[in-house]
């Protein structure tokens, strides 16, 4: 644990440095139907130290995207193409998507974690929770048995647990205490990512709360890089430093989390962050969005939102909008906000654009 | 209906295995039904299964396919009339137990109380009984029945399995949404149960009969093997019981022991690859494509 | 008493207390009570939207049923204008069922997958006697439809698995306006749709009390969906009701501690207005499955 908390200290240092790249992702499914392009050319960076939020509605992707991402894709699910590379701190990049089994291995815990829901279980249901992380230490690091085993009282207070939970089976534990297990292994690798798929659905209120903060002090006290896939707003406003907008299988926004809720670019954008609704102020009514979710069988043409936008034009509908770039800052942000959209491709519609992945 | 049509239409596009299934029993059920033509055609107009009109023990040849057996009968005949037969104790027998556990399950199910525990009682009563040796002892007494008692006394020995599974279906279903809207839509406990909850049990209720059914034809056919049983009708297990009894195989005579083998065999293989197909339709896991 | 006077139609919950036995209970010693000595009422004049706060496993849902008569209480009573639900006449019981409906959570399990989603209309008009002929009923049907904003076209010869839950619930909405009740129980209808869809709902919601009249109960778990629907609201935890008032003034300067809870832990979604204290939360609502273990909390540790 000493080692590991010195590594720690270390990697704050690397922060803002590339650690995922994700080029032209496409996960399509075979359905009876028709193929279903749940992920059609995805393009993202993640920054290491950062907590990235991918936000959008059912369908829009964003579970296959984390899936893919943790290579858990599974038939009838198949990556049609894309490269995902990784860049770990001290050896060479690696792309994700050409990892076999034992390398995939390697890869998992140490690089990666997966925190799924909490009613998910990614625990083994026959082992007790002190011989998971025995397990997981040891393939993983060049501790013993011994020395392992009594790293794990101070791994679980670190999260707010007992010390005897160690010795109970998960089906024993709740929602938010095997959320917490998770996040304690994870600490206990020092992992590079962790993906927190709806880390606050299916818990308790209360709980949430407390994930959430935990989360945040993986980035601050530990460096820690985390990918935050929720649909609920409000927990990218706690958490987020950068959100990707996700909507039909593409990213049509990404930016600096105060620049998407405050001023965003993209129409969809703006009709999500209005139907958020508060408490306290003024009661008004919220607009939602007209229309329904597009058929993953069966995309809209050109840009995917145009027919349910408010600002459509006759150019939407025949031309695919790219991921740019503006060159107008929003106060008090250091990144530049990305959306693709054709508002903001037109020749003179504000601001100089210009193709640059972020 | 049409929709109902269309669904099965669907079922048999989307596998194999129920496609190969199908065409097996309905190939059976098609010998069963024309029955009467086919022994007719094969005794060139005369009783292929009169006695002693042939020559006994033929092998078979160009003129008894399957040869004959002690008393000159056409074993083919025979396998198509005990086909019938063995389908028509398994049809009446499955229909019969099917439509009680069913009433049963579902008013039980449904209302649960203390008419739910008498009605499971009894049901799990049934099912304890060992049923074997009581069919044992009531075909001593029925040696001279007819088909159709004897598929009675079967169903009352299957009866409680139909019971006992639609039951839990009907307890998982008595709780969903859809059958609250419907209390709160003033429908009664009566349309609650065939509007609400028959419809999307008819595919269950439907495999429990093919289950029942099956199940009844070997029941008889375990009997008949071993020489109880009603002996007035010629059925596929009386034709392996005579070939036990008449030492055929030690005679050589291996088709009046092999043709009812194959075709109880093939209609077991046939029910069981539905099922299978069903299953691999119904289970995405199962498959290498989504389904819709 | 105002037992048959129209004007005064009121649903009144009275010390209703609810109790479940069975296996699942055994931890708590053979009995759980979901239901804890509840009494509101709710009126239809003038209309109002009444919340009903809690997380799940507060009871809430279990209070929805008894007031639809779907669960008889363990003790205490609900009454409609006075008269115990189930001490109801014929006659009675018919007007109740017309001025009470629900619109459940599950916008999947909410239809026969069996049967065409009009179906969920046709039995309504026919039950209730809504219209003398097909064509009355149609038109009845539209209007339903218009009225949340869905084309009858997109809808009527469907299958539910063929519309999303957005407009699944919809078409719930559309039943309710056709039967034109007095109350509506809505228990947590949009948990499981999308936020954009929610605030849709939410609308018709709030249109439903302002142009016809309906009362609407409220139940969720999501507090800011009940700031936005305003009126009264009625926070519950483990069977009791906790603290009660108007929105405004339970949801910005809360009293109960359990209310206090709540709303701290509701993500503001405002990136300038974030949590800056680190709560631990004390004991008692992290209980593991196993009862009997001490709670498990470490105050301080983060």
């Amino acid at each position: 644990m000493v080692n590991n908390l010195s590594k720690a200290v270390e990697k704050k240092t690397a922060t803002g440095s590339p650690l995922i790249d994700i080029e032209d992702l496409k996960v399509y499914y075979n359905t009876v139907n028709g193929v279903s392009q749940a992920v059609d050319g995805v393009n993202l960076n993640i920054k290491r130290g950062e907590i990235l939020g991918i936000a959008g509605e059912s369908g829009c992707g964003k579970s296959t995207l984390t899936t893919a991402l943790l290579r858990l894709t599974r038939p009838p699910a198949y990556i049609a193409g894309g490269k995902i590379t990784f860049y770990p701190e001290d050896d060479n990049p690696i792309d994700l998507l050409d990892l076999d089994g034992p390398q995939l291995r390697s890869v998992r815990w140490r690089h990666l974690s997966y925190l799924p829901q909490g009613s998910m279980n990614s625990l083994n249901p026959v082992m007790r929770i002190k011989d998971q992380f025995i397990d997981v230490m040891l393939e993983h690091s060049e501790i013993t048995r011994f020395e392992a085993e009594k790293t794990i009282p101070e791994l679980l207070r670190r999260v707010g647990l007992e010390p005897y939970v160690a010795k109970m089976y998960p089906h024993e534990l709740s929602g938010g205490m095997k959320q917490r297990v998770i996040l304690a292994m994870a600490i206990a690798l020092n992992s590079d990512l962790v993906v927190a798929d709806e880390p606050t659905t299916a818990l308790d209120v209360h709980i949430q709360r407390v994930i959430i903060q935990m989360l945040a002090d993986l980035r601050d006290s530990l460096g820690m890089t985390v990918i935050l896939v929720t649909h609920d707003m409000a927990v990218h406003a706690e958490l987020a430093d950068r959100v990707a907008v996700m909507y039909a299988g593409t990213i049509v926004e990404v930016g600096d989390v105060r620049q998407i809720f405050k001023a965003p670019k993209h129409p969809y954008t703006q009709a999500l962050i209005g139907s958020i609704p508060r408490i306290g102020g003024d009661r008004v009514r919220l607009g939602g969005i007209a229309g329904n979710t597009p058929s993953p069988r069966n995309w809209p043409s050109g840009c995917r939102f145009h027919p349910r936008c408010p600002h459509a034009m006759p150019v939407c509908s025949q031309e695919v909008p790219e991921l740019l770039v503006s060159d107008e800052q929003t106060a008090g942000t250091q990144q530049q906000p990305l959306a693709a959209c054709h508002l903001y491709t037109q020749p003179g519609s504000g601001g100089n654009h210009h193709e640059q992945r972020q | 209906m049409r929709r109902f049509l269309l669904a099965l239409g669907g079922l048999w596009n989307a596998s194999r295995k129920v496609q190969a299934g199908v065409l097996i029993l309905a190939f059976f059920i098609l010998v069963a039904i024309l029955h009467q033509p086919l022994s007719a055609l094969i005794g060139h107009g005369r009783d292929p299964l009169a006695l002693s009109e042939a020559a006994a023990w033929q092998m078979p040849n160009g003129e008894h396919w399957l040869g004959t057996d002690r008393y000159g009968r056409d074993i083919l005949a025979m396998t198509v009339t005990g086909l019938t037969a063995s389908l028509e104790v398994g049809a009446i027998a499955g229909l019969l137990s099917t439509i009680f556990g069913v009433i049963v399950a579902f008013v039980g199910g449904y209302k649960g109380g203390r008419l739910d525990s008498i009605l499971s009682g009894t049901t799990d009563v049934f099912l304890v009984v060992p049923s074997f040796p009581l069919l044992i002892t009531l075909s001593a007494y029925t040696s001279r029945v007819s088909l159709f008692s004897v598929a009675v006394i079967l169903a009352i020995f299957s009866w409680p399995f139909a019971a006992r599974t639609t039951r839990s279906q009907v307890l998982s279903l008595r709780s969903r949404p859809y059958v609250e809207l419907a209390k709160v839509t003033k429908l009664n406990d009566f349309e609650i149960i065939f509007q609400e909850l028959l419809p999307n049990l008819l595919p269950f209720i439907g495999v429990g009969f093919a289950s029942a059914s099956l199940g009844s034809i070997f029941a008889l056919v375990g009997l008949e093997v071993i020489g109880l049983g009603p002996s007035g009708i010629l059925d596929l297990g009386q034709m392996l019981n005579w070939s036990q009894g008449w030492g055929a195989l030690s005679l050589g005579a291996w088709p009046i022991f092999v043709a009812p083998v194959f075709v109880l065999a093939m209609l077991f293989f046939s029910v069981n690859l539905i099922n299978i197909g069903l299953e691999e339709v119904y289970n995405p896991r199962l498959r290498k494509t989504a389904g819709a | 008493m105002n037992s048959v006077n129209d004007m005064n139609s009121m649903i009144e919950l009275n010390d209703v207390t609810q109790v479940f036995h069975g296996a699942a209970t055994r931890s708590t010693g053979g009995e759980f009570k979901a239901v804890d000595n509840v009494s509101f009422s709710l009126t239809a004049e003038p209309p109002q939207i009444l919340s009903l706060v809690g997380q799940s496993g507060s009871g809430k849902s279990t209070i929805a049923r008894i007031i639809l008569g779907l669960q008889k209480p363990t003790s205490g009573s609900v009454t409609y204008r006075g008269k115990d639900i189930y001490k109801l006449s014929g006659k009675e019981y018919d007007t109740y069922r017309r001025d009470v409906q629900p619109v459940f959570q599950d916008p999947y399990g909410i239809f026969n997958p069996f049967y065409r989603v009009d179906r969920v209309f046709w039995t309504a008009i026919k039950k209730f006697k809504l219209a003398s002929s097909r064509e009355k009923g149609l038109a009845l049907i539209e209007e339903a439809l218009h009225a949340v904003d869905l084309r009858p076209e997109d809808v009527l010869n469907r299958y539910p698995h063929q519309l999303s839950g957005g407009q699944r619930q919809r078409v719930m909405l559309a039943r309710v306006y056709l039967l034109h009740p007095k109350f509506i129980i809505a228990d947590e209808p949009i948990s499981m749709l999308d936020a954009a869809v929610r605030v849709l709902f939410l609308n018709i919601l709030l249109d439903f009390k302002q142009k016809y009249g309906m009362t609407t109960l409220f139940i969720t778990h999501d507090l800011s969906t009940s700031y936005y629907v305003g009126g009264e609201i009625m926070v519950i935890s483990r069977g009791k009701i906790v603290e009660r008032g108007r929105v405004d003034d339970v949801l910005v300067h809360p009293s109960h501690p359990y209310t206090q809870m709540l709303l701290a832990s509701v993500p503001i979604p405002d990136p300038d207005a974030r949590w800056h204290e680190k709560v631990m939360i004390p004991g008692e609502e992290e209980e593991p499955v196993v009862v009997e273990q001490p709670d498990l909390e470490v105050p301080g540790s983060i």
